[in-house]
């Protein structure tokens, strides 16, 4: 199989993958019974999702399969959960976060 | 303006600032296909069928590193294995959707998308949120779409030192932050936190912020009362 074949068929097998995971529960919603601890399991799946995407990123650096500690992402992070905490506002949020960042891996002397 | 159009204006208004984090990832998912040896068409297409970022970047990676191919889309779907806990969050949202409707509305899920609606829409009285949350959807595809083709297009223009794919966890911390406002949100928060925190990068096949999520709800359903679940 050639590299082209072989990425489409990567692709193909993984967009229907996907779709399943994301469409099965929507479909199937009101046909299978959703018992009450289920409920009680799915009421904070918005903050752990969003805290889960968050927190690698702003702790890390990833180079290749390797996770580094990368102390300006730390701090432009925290400066930024500061700012959105206080504004709720997604611009000024990017902004000071990446302000801060720019800033600290040029006074820390390093990228990350 | 009908309601129906109303409220897909509304879904695509309330992601706008969203935007800005989109472009960074975008832009790293098409050249990460331009890189692998591919061309434009493949980082739209991919873009298109899977449209979801982060497991497109890490099937590109480990697909040019020339990983068995059951390991590159085992580990993407791993990486894409949160969305069906969204899917099962959301669903009751978006119940008045048509059964025709409902596998497009399934592959309209993304993490912005997500939360956009479950954060914003689902509480906004004056908006159908199965509307809202379609024209959520258009709006970050359209950005999706044009910045994969622009990093497919333009390579790494951008230099690695400007870090701009730090705008994307910046752009959820973003979105987090409104959502904190009680104790057991920010306990939900703190706990995820740390399990990401320790085990992303201890955990094979990007296993780690699965298993992170799980512990946030599973100590949420620890610790919500249950008088505070009857009233929502």
């Amino acid at each position: 199989m050639s590299d082209l074949a072989r990425f489409w068929l990567v692709t193909i097998v993984l967009a229907v993958g996907t779709w399943l995971m994301r469409s099965l529960p929507i479909m199937l919603h009101g046909t299978v019974p959703s018992p009450k601890w289920a409920e009680r399991l799915l009421r904070y799946v918005p903050i752990a999702a969003l805290t889960a995407l968050v927190v690698p990123g702003a702790l890390y650096v990833k180079t290749g399969a390797e996770y580094g500690f990368a102390p300006a992402r730390t701090i432009a992070a925290v400066a930024a959960l500061v700012v959105a905490l206080r504004t709720r506002n997604v611009v000024a949020t990017l902004a000071v976060g990446m302000a801060v960042l720019w800033t600290a891996q040029v006074l820390l002397g390093r990228l990350g | 303006m009908s309601t129906k159009k109303f409220s897909m204006r509304a879904g695509a208004k309330d992601v706008v600032a969203i935007l800005l984090g989109i472009v960074p990832f975008g832009l790293v998912a098409g050249s990460a296909v331009v890189h692998a040896g591919f061309g434009v068409r493949e980082a739209l297409g991919q873009s298109l069928l899977v449209n979801a970022g982060a497991s497109q970047i890490v099937a590109t990676s480990l697909f040019a590193e020339g990983a068995p191919l059951f390991v590159v889309i085992g580990t993407a779907l791993v990486v894409n294995a949160r969305m069906f806990i969204y899917s099962t969050s959301i669903a009751p949202v978006l119940s008045d959707a048509s059964p025709k409707l409902r596998p497009l509305l399934g592959h309209m899920l993304v993490d912005q998308n997500y939360a956009t609606t479950m954060t914003i829409g689902r509480f906004r009285e004056d908006v159908d949120v199965v509307y809202y949350y379609m024209g959520a959807w258009l709006a970050l595809a359209s950005v999706w779409q044009l910045s994969t083709i622009a990093g497919a297009l333009l390579g790494s223009f951008v230099p690695a030192s400007w870090s701009l794919e730090f705008a994307v966890p910046l752009v959820f911390l973003a979105m987090l932050a409104p959502a904190l406002k009680g104790r057991v949100e920010i306990e939900v928060a703190v706990v995820t936190g740390v399990a990401a925190a320790v085990l992303v990068p201890l955990l094979p096949m990007q296993t780690g912020l699965l298993a992170a999520m799980l512990a946030g709800m599973l100590w949420g359903a620890f610790r919500a009362k249950p008088a505070e679940e009857a009233s929502s």
